[in-house]
């Protein structure tokens, strides 16, 4: 969040990923920060997923982060 | 007479100036997106898919990992993202 | 309160995470009363403060991490008795003032100063006691020893805080050991399951020593230096039995490491202290979190007035 709230300050388009249970804590830091940095979840958790389910938490983002990242 | 009394805050006291997202290109085609890896594990296999599909997609894709999940990224690192990227996708925080 | 430091009420102490906000004495004055400090503890209070706010410590990612830590102050040097802080019975647990209140104070800044509250950017599964303020002196008047601020590069005459991110202390029996050799042992044996015993190196940890298990080392006449050296040779872990998959167990070390013998704790990732009252044949061990550059690294502070 620090991260994406720098680099917006810097003038990119940004997004950050995290799983579901730190959407709480992301719309705090957001809130602290005074930036609604924009946000993807996945869902949870993340340690123990096999590539493939990699793969797919993250075909499944796709679109959002597109969106997120664009106008249209 | 009374001494006034006076209350102290505790807290930081100041609330931060809100600020907008920056404006946004109506696609990626020829946009050069970073992807952060925070240096979570599991995150570098999800940032090559995205990877991928956002290459599918027209843009044109740089790839960055900070030291440890656990800081913000180093300010080097910030500036070499903000000099070479239009967008950036930070990921995988769990 | 402000009278507690020579200090200015408007110096910046601190740049406090996670909202990464400069923090004056003052604002620490405010959070060391609502905390139950005398003024006398001020100094140590702005000195942890500074301490547990330095890159190498990593409050922040102490504050944002699942994992239950927080930062364990230890309190060296002539400042403890000075003002009444307890190095003896009960000395990890209640009922002394400046003890509770000054693990409370720093933990209030982080709170309410840097924002950084539990359910909001605190995601702390469990939480634990040392998050809620966990501080205490080493008891060296006691030690044949010298002290962990000694240890760390300071003179004992120093007045020195040290700040270690672990969790609450667990306790670690030993009662039927008559020599060093075979306590050392026995507190290796309990050490290697800190954190979990498939955790190797990526994690510290501080060893409370109590006066009683401290008394087999001293009639040994073994110092310091002995007893880390003992305490290391037994601290060797074959890998083969923490690897991913051994015992039937998925977490563990990659196949990689098969066949090999590492250290339980990097070189300088076991920190000792002597505290606790004189009778009972335990210790405590207090585990830490990620250390190094990638999480937290131990970080001491002289105390100034």
């Amino acid at each position: 969040m620090h991260d994406i709230d720098d680099l917006e300050r810097r003038g990119l388009a940004g997004v950050v990923v995290a799983s579901e249970p730190f959407a709480e804590a992301a719309e705090a830091q957001a809130r602290a920060l005074g930036l609604d940095v924009a946000r993807v979840f996945t869902p949870h958790p993340i340690q123990d997923r096999t590539d493939q389910e990699m793969q797919d938490l993250a075909d499944d983002a796709v679109e959002a982060l597109v969106s997120a990242l664009t106008s249209a | 007479m009374s001494q006034p009394t006076v209350v102290l805050d505790p807290t930081a006291g100041t609330t931060p100036s809100d600020r907008t997202r920056n404006h946004r290109p109506p696609s990626l085609v020829g946009v050069t997106v970073g992807l952060l890896d925070i240096n979570k594990p599991r995150g570098d296999v999800f940032l090559d898919r995205v990877a991928e599909r956002l290459g599918e997609q027209g843009a044109t894709v740089l790839r960055y990992t900070k030291p440890t999940f656990t800081k913000p990224a180093p300010v080097d690192l910030r500036h070499e993202i903000a000099t070479q990227c239009a967008a950036v996708i930070e990921a995988l925080a769990d | 309160m402000l009278d507690g430091t020579t200090r200015a009420a408007d110096e910046v102490v601190a740049v406090v995470p996670p909202a990464l906000v400069e923090c004056t004495v003052e604002k620490v004055a405010v959070n060391a009363v609502m905390a139950g400090c005398r003024p006398e503890y001020l100094p140590v209070v702005l000195a942890a403060l500074e301490a547990v706010c330095t890159d190498e410590f990593n409050m922040h990612g102490i504050l944002a991490t699942t994992m239950g830590v927080g930062p364990v102050l230890v309190v060296n040097g002539p400042v403890a008795s000075r003002i009444g802080m307890n190095s003896g019975v009960n000395a990890l647990g209640q009922g002394n003032r400046a003890n509770v209140t000054i693990g409370r104070a720093v933990q209030l800044v982080v709170r309410n100063v840097g924002g950084g509250a539990p359910g909001g950017i605190d995601r702390a599964t469990h939480g634990s006691m040392a998050k809620l303020g966990f501080c205490f002196a080493e008891d060296e008047a006691g030690s044949p020893w010298t002290t962990l601020s000694e240890d760390r590069g300071f003179d004992r005459s120093q007045d020195v805080v040290t700040a270690f991110c672990g969790e609450g202390p667990r306790i670690l029996v030993d009662q039927k050991s008559r020599s060093a050799d075979s306590l050392v042992r026995a507190l290796a044996e309990g050490l290697r399951s800190s954190v979990s015993p498939r955790v190797m190196m990526g994690m510290d940890v501080m060893l409370v020593l109590s006066p009683e298990h401290m008394s087999r080392f001293r009639d040994a006449g073994w110092d310091r230096n002995r007893f880390m050296a003992e305490l290391s040779g037994h601290l060797t872990v074959n890998v083969d039995d923490v690897l991913a998959g051994a015992g039937g167990i998925e977490e563990g070390l990659p196949e990689g490491f098969a066949g090999m013998a590492l250290p339980k704790f990097r070189p300088g990732g076991l920190l000792v202290v002597h505290a606790g009252g004189p009778a009972g044949l335990f210790s405590a061990i207090v585990g830490g979190w990620l250390n190094g550059p990638m999480g937290s690294e131990p970080t001491s502070r002289e105390i100034t007035p």
